[in-house]
C-alpha cells in the first residue's frame, strides 16, 4: 500500500513548478477552484445515481397492487366473495346501527349489520369488524324480511361445518367467529340479488372507571397491528406465541385508535344510539372524538346520539360521563344467579388518600436494561431514552441502581443509592455509554436485582427493559415467584418484535404491569404513564375474603395493586349466596380493610357471562405457559358453551330454514365455495397473520459505491496535482 | 516522509476510500467467516451440546440448514433476526415458528450476503431444511414483493412452509427500503 502510494507520489517532481507559466500561489488557486467544481460534478452524479435508485423504488411501489386481505383492512368493512375475480371484492356496507344499554357498570350494545346485495348474483359477504377487548359476544340474530333467527353456540369447527352445509343447500346463514380478542369475522351465505339480510350482534361489555370519570369505547377502525405466527408445541417451545393472545391485553388507546392508512371508497358510516342509566346525576357527558348530542328520555335516562347522522366509521368513539360532585360511587356490586350459581361484580374504590407527594411512599427502584447484542440499534435507543426518562422523575428520597446485562452483569452502584443530583447525573453517564452487544444471561441480573432489597419501608420496584429474546423462560419464571417478596417487577418491550408472552407472564408472576414500546416516537407516551402509575402507588397486597371462599372462584385469581384513583374489580363465582366481602389490602405501609354488604346488590343480566369472558380470558393467558393445551382448549370450550359465548374456539351461527327462492344449482354454488382462494395466496386455509419484517440490506454496497468514488476522486485530484499531466490538459484546451 | 503528502488532499480521499472499501468487505468477510464458525458450532449442536456457541460472545445460535441443491447453496439459519444476528447468517423470527416446523416460519437475511441468490429461486426450486431431529424438503411455491409493514401469511393449520425474506429491489445502494422479496417454500 505504501508502496504503491510512494511511486505514485514519486510520479510527481516539485520542481516542475519553476517550469510552470504561473506563479505557485495562482496556480494551487486554479487548482483548488478545478477540484472544487470536480467534486461538486461527481457528487451530483452520485446524487443523480442515488435518487433514479429510489425513483425505480417508488415506481416498484405504486405500480405493485397489492391484494386486498384481512389483515390490510384499516376499518370495519365488507369483503364480497367473488367466484371470477379470484380475491375478495369491497362492497360498501351500507348501514351499521349501533345501540347500547348502559347500566351502572356493564354494558349491553346491539350491532345491526345490514347487508344489502346490489349486484347481479347471489353472493357471500365476509365482514371483518372489530369489537372492544373485554367483549363477551353472546347473541347473533339473523334478520330475513320479517323472520328472525337466533344464533347458536357451537365448536367453532362444527359451527362452520353447519354453516358451509346450509351455504350449499342454498339456505342463508350468518356465522360469528373471533379471529382475536378484539377482532371478529362475520360470514353470510347467499344473499339474493337485491336481497337485504341484517345480522345483529349482541354483546356485554364492562364500564371503564379511571380517576373518577366513567368511560366507553366502541371501536370502529382497525389499527393494523403486528400478529406474531402461530407457534407448534412439538418444537422447542420456547418461542411460543399464539397470535391471538398477543392482543389480548392491550389497554393503550394509541394502537386502536386512529388507522394508519386508507382506502377511499371504503368508508362505512355509522349510527350511534346510546341510553344512559348511569345510576347517579352526571355532572358532565361528552365524547373524545366525535360531537354528539344529548337528552333526557321518559325513563329519566340520557339519550345519546351523534350529531352527524352519517359518520364515518374511521376513528374509535369514546363516550365519558362524570359524577356530580358528591355521587362519586366508591363501591358497587352486580349480582346473577344462573344454574344455582351466584356469580357477582364487585367494582371498588379504595377512599382516596389525599396524600401529597412528600408522604408519598419512598421507593427503591432497580433498573435492569438489557445491552444484548439483540437490542443493537433503535432498541438500545429506545432502551436508553426510557431509562433517562425514568431517571428524571425520581424523586430526592427515593433510591435506585442501574443494572445492565448481557453476557455478564454490571451494575452501576454496588448498593442502590438515593437519587441525588451527584448520583443521577453518574447514572446518565452510565446510560448513555451503554452498548449493546454480547449474549442475554438474565437470570444473574434479575436474581441480583430480587435480592437488593433490604431497606424495608421502600417500595420495591424493579422496572425490566428488554426485547425478550431469551430461551430459559421457565427459568426465570421461577427465579421471579421465588425472590419477589415485596418487589413489584415492571416489563417494559422494546423493539419492533420483543418476545411478549415472556414479558406479559414475567409480569404476571411480578405482580406489575407490561408496558410495550415498538416506536422511539412512543417512548415519552408510554413511559410517561408507566410512570405516573409507578409513583402513585394507592394499595397493595389486596386480598378478598368471604364465607364459604373455598367454594368460590374469584378474578382475577392474583388482584393487581392499584395505582392512581383505579378500582379493584372483581368477578365472582360461588355456589352459595354471598352476603358480604371483606376488603384487605396496605397503603402506605398501613393496614386498610374494608366491608361491603352485597344481599342488597342490585341484579342485572349478564354478570354470569361476564365472569365467562374473564375466566375465558384468563385460561387464554395460561395456555402460553401449560403444556396442558388441550385441556384448557376443552375447559374453554366447555365454558364458552355453557355461557353462550364466541370465543377462539367457539362460533356463533344461524341457519335459515327454507333454502332462497333464487336459489343457483348446488353444483354451481359449490364450485364457487371451492373456487375463493383467500387474498393473494393460493391456499385453502382462510386466515392470514400479519408480521412485520426486519431491515435485510447491510450497507456494504453503499460503502463500496463511495469507496469507489472517494478513490476515483483521490486518482483525479492527485492527476491534476501533476504538472506534466496539468500541460497535457493544457495541450488539449481543458485548461 | 513529509515530501510525499503534499498533495494531502488527494491521500484524504484515497484513505477514506480504502476505509470504505474495508468496510464493505468487512461486512461480506464477517458474512462469510461466522458461516464456517457456525459449522463447528452446529456440528457440536447435532452431537448434543445444546449450549455450544460459535464464539463466546455471540446471543445467536445455529437452528437449521437451509440447502438449495439447484444453486449450490448451502447456509446455517440462525435463531433471532435481529440486525446483529443477520451479519452473521439468516436468521428465523421468534415470531415465527422454528424451520420445519408445521406453521409460518420467517427466514429473513441481507439480499447482498446470504440472500443474495434469492433473485434465481424458481417456482418448484427444491429447498432443503435440515433441523436437529428431522429434515424436509420444501418446493417453492410463490414470489412476491411485499412492504415490510403489510406483509401477511396464510396461517398453516397442517403444512410447514418457509417464507425467505430478503429487501427489495436487490441491486439498489440504498440501505432501509420498505419492500421486501418473499419466496414462499411448502413442505413436500
Amino acid at each position: 500500500m505504501w508502496n504503491f502510494l510512494n511511486r505514485f507520489l514519486k510520479r510527481k517532481p516539485r520542481r516542475e513548478y519553476l517550469y510552470d507559466e504561473f506563479s505557485p500561489q495562482k496556480s494551487s488557486l486554479v487548482i483548488w477552484v478545478q477540484r472544487l467544481i470536480l467534486l461538486i460534478v461527481l457528487i451530483t452524479i452520485a446524487i443523480f445515481v442515488l435518487s433514479l435508485n429510489t425513483m425505480a423504488n417508488a415506481g416498484e411501489h405504486t405500480s405493485g397492487s397489492y391484494n386486498v386481505n384481512i389483515n390490510e383492512i384499516s376499518h370495519g368493512s365488507l369483503l364480497l366473495k367473488n367466484g371470477e375475480s379470484q380475491q375478495y371484492q369491497p362492497l360498501p356496507l351500507l348501514n351499521t346501527d349501533v345501540s347500547m344499554f348502559i347500566s351502572g357498570m356493564i354494558v349491553r350494545s346491539h350491532v345491526k349489520q345490514q347487508f344489502i346485495n346490489n349486484s347481479e348474483q347471489q353472493i357471500e359477504a365476509v365482514y371483518v369488524f372489530p369489537l372492544p377487548e373485554s367483549a363477551a359476544v353472546d347473541h347473533m340474530k339473523m334478520f330475513i324480511g320479517e323472520r328472525i333467527i337466533e344464533g347458536r353456540i357451537e365448536e367453532r369447527v362444527a359451527a362452520k361445518r353447519t354453516y358451509e352445509k346450509a351455504k350449499k343447500q342454498g339456505k342463508k346463514a350468518a356465522l360469528i367467529e373471533q379471529e382475536r380478542p378484539n377482532l371478529f369475522t362475520n360470514t353470510v351465505a347467499n344473499i339474493g340479488p337485491g336481497e337485504s339480510v341484517t345480522i345483529e350482534i349482541q354483546y356485554l361489555q364492562l364500564i371503564n372507571f379511571n380517576q373518577g370519570s366513567f368511560s366507553l369505547r366502541f371501536p370502529t377502525a382497525i389499527t393494523p397491528r403486528y400478529i406474531p405466527g402461530k407457534s407448534n408445541t412439538e418444537s422447542m417451545n420456547i418461542y411460543e406465541n399464539g397470535w391471538a393472545l398477543a392482543t389480548d391485553k392491550v389497554i393503550d388507546a394509541s394502537r386502536i385508535t386512529p388507522p394508519v392508512y386508507k382506502h377511499p371508497g371504503r368508508t362505512n358510516s355509522i349510527s350511534l344510539n346510546i341510553e344512559l342509566d348511569a345510576g347517579f346525576p352526571l355532572k358532565k357527558i361528552f365524547s373524545r372524538y366525535h360531537s354528539i348530542t344529548h337528552s333526557t328520555n321518559h325513563n329519566g335516562n340520557t339519550q345519546i346520539q351523534l350529531s352527524n347522522k352519517k359518520t364515518p366509521a374511521d376513528r374509535d368513539f369514546e363516550l365519558v360521563w362524570i359524577p356530580e360532585t358528591g355521587y362519586a360511587p366508591k363501591a358497587a356490586v352486580f349480582t346473577e344467579t344462573l344454574n344455582n350459581e351466584h356469580y357477582q361484580l364487585l367494582m371498588m374504590l379504595p377512599p382516596d388518600s389525599n396524600m401529597n407527594n412528600d408522604q408519598a411512599l419512598a421507593r427503591e427502584v432497580t433498573y435492569i436494561i438489557d445491552t444484548s447484542g439483540s437490542m443493537h440499534g433503535t432498541s438500545i435507543e429506545q432502551a436508553k431514552n426510557s431509562l433517562l426518562m425514568a431517571l428524571d422523575r425520581l424523586r430526592l428520597h427515593d433510591r435506585f441502581n442501574i443494572i445492565q446485562f448481557n453476557s455478564t452483569t454490571d451494575t452501576l452502584f454496588y448498593q442502590s443509592k438515593i437519587a441525588s443530583f451527584e448520583n443521577i447525573l453518574l447514572a446518565k453517564q452510565y446510560v448513555n455509554d451503554l452498548q449493546a452487544n454480547g449474549g442475554t444471561e438474565m437470570a444473574p441480573a434479575l436474581r441480583l436485582a430480587l435480592q437488593n432489597t433490604e431497606t424495608e419501608s421502600y417500595l420495591h420496584q424493579i422496572i425490566f427493559l428488554t426485547d425478550g429474546s431469551v430461551g430459559n423462560e421457565s427459568e426465570l419464571f421461577d427465579i421471579i415467584s421465588k425472590h419477589l417478596g415485596n418487589s413489584r417487577l415492571f416489563t417494559v418491550g422494546i423493539g419492533s418484535a420483543p418476545n411478549s408472552y415472556f414479558m406479559r407472564k414475567a409480569a404476571l408472576s411480578g405482580r406489575g404491569t407490561f408496558t410495550y414500546i415498538s416506536d422511539i416516537n412512543e417512548v415519552s407516551e408510554k413511559m410517561t404513564s408507566l410512570f405516573n402509575k409507578l409513583e402513585n402507588p394507592l394499595m397493595t397486597n389486596l386480598s378478598v375474603n368471604f364465607d364459604n371462599i373455598a367454594s368460590a372462584e374469584i378474578l382475577p385469581q392474583r388482584i393487581p395493586d392499584l395505582y392512581n384513583s383505579e378500582p379493584v374489580i372483581l368477578a365472582l363465582k360461588s355456589k352459595t349466596p354471598v352476603n358480604s366481602i371483606q376488603l384487605q389490602g396496605s397503603r402506605a405501609l398501613s393496614p386498610w380493610s374494608a366491608s361491603l354488604n352485597i344481599s342488597q346488590a342490585k341484579n342485572s343480566k349478564g354478570i354470569a357471562s361476564f365472569w365467562a369472558r374473564k375466566k375465558i380470558e384468563s385460561l387464554m393467558d395460561n395456555i402460553h405457559g401449560n403444556v396442558n393445551k388441550q385441556k384448557a382448549r376443552k375447559q374453554i370450550t366447555d365454558i364458552a358453551l355453557k355461557h353462550h359465548l364466541v370465543s377462539k374456539y367457539t362460533s356463533l351461527v344461524a341457519v335459515d330454514i327454507t333454502p332462497s327462492s333464487d336459489m343457483f344449482t348446488p353444483l354451481k354454488k359449490h364450485k364457487l365455495a371451492v373456487n375463493l382462494p383467500h387474498g393473494q395466496n393460493n391456499h385453502t386455509q382462510s386466515r392470514e397473520v400479519f408480521q412485520r419484517l426486519p431491515q435485510t440490506a447491510t450497507n456494504a454496497e453503499l460503502h463500496f459505491f463511495f469507496g469507489c468514488c472517494l478513490l476515483i476522486l483521490g486518482l483525479l485530484s492527485q492527476l491534476i496535482h501533476q504538472a506534466s499531466f496539468r500541460s497535457k490538459l493544457k495541450k488539449w484546451h481543458l485548461l | 516522509m513529509q515530501k510525499y503528502f503534499k498533495n494531502s488532499f488527494a491521500l484524504i480521499l484515497f484513505f477514506t476510500g480504502c476505509c470504505m472499501l474495508a468496510q464493505g468487505s468487512y461486512i461480506h468477510a464477517k458474512a462469510w467467516l461466522a458461516q464456517h464458525l457456525l459449522e463447528k458450532t452446529w456440528a457440536e449442536i447435532q452431537q448434543g451440546d445444546s449450549r455450544s456457541k460459535p464464539w463466546p460472545w455471540a446471543d445467536t445460535w445455529p437452528v437449521a440448514r437451509l440447502v438449495v441443491p439447484r444453486l449450490d447453496i448451502n447456509l446455517l439459519v440462525l435463531a433471532g433476526d435481529s440486525g446483529r444476528t443477520l451479519a452473521f447468517g439468516p436468521g428465523f423470527s421468534f415470531a415465527s415458528v422454528l424451520p420445519g416446523t408445521i406453521g409460518n416460519s420467517i427466514i429473513s437475511a441481507h439480499r447482498d450476503t446470504h440472500f443474495s441468490f434469492l433473485k434465481d429461486l424458481q417456482n418448484n426450486d427444491e429447498i432443503t431444511i435440515e433441523t436437529i431431529n428431522n429434515k424436509k424438503t420444501f418446493k417453492v411455491r410463490n414470489t412476491r414483493i411485499a412492504h415490510r409493514d403489510r406483509a401477511s401469511f396464510t396461517e398453516q393449520e397442517t403444512t410447514a412452509a418457509i417464507h425467505l425474506v430478503t429487501c427489495y429491489p436487490f441491486d439498489s445502494i440504498i440501505t432501509g427500503g420498505t419492500d421486501r422479496y418473499i419466496v414462499s417454500a411448502i413442505a413436500e
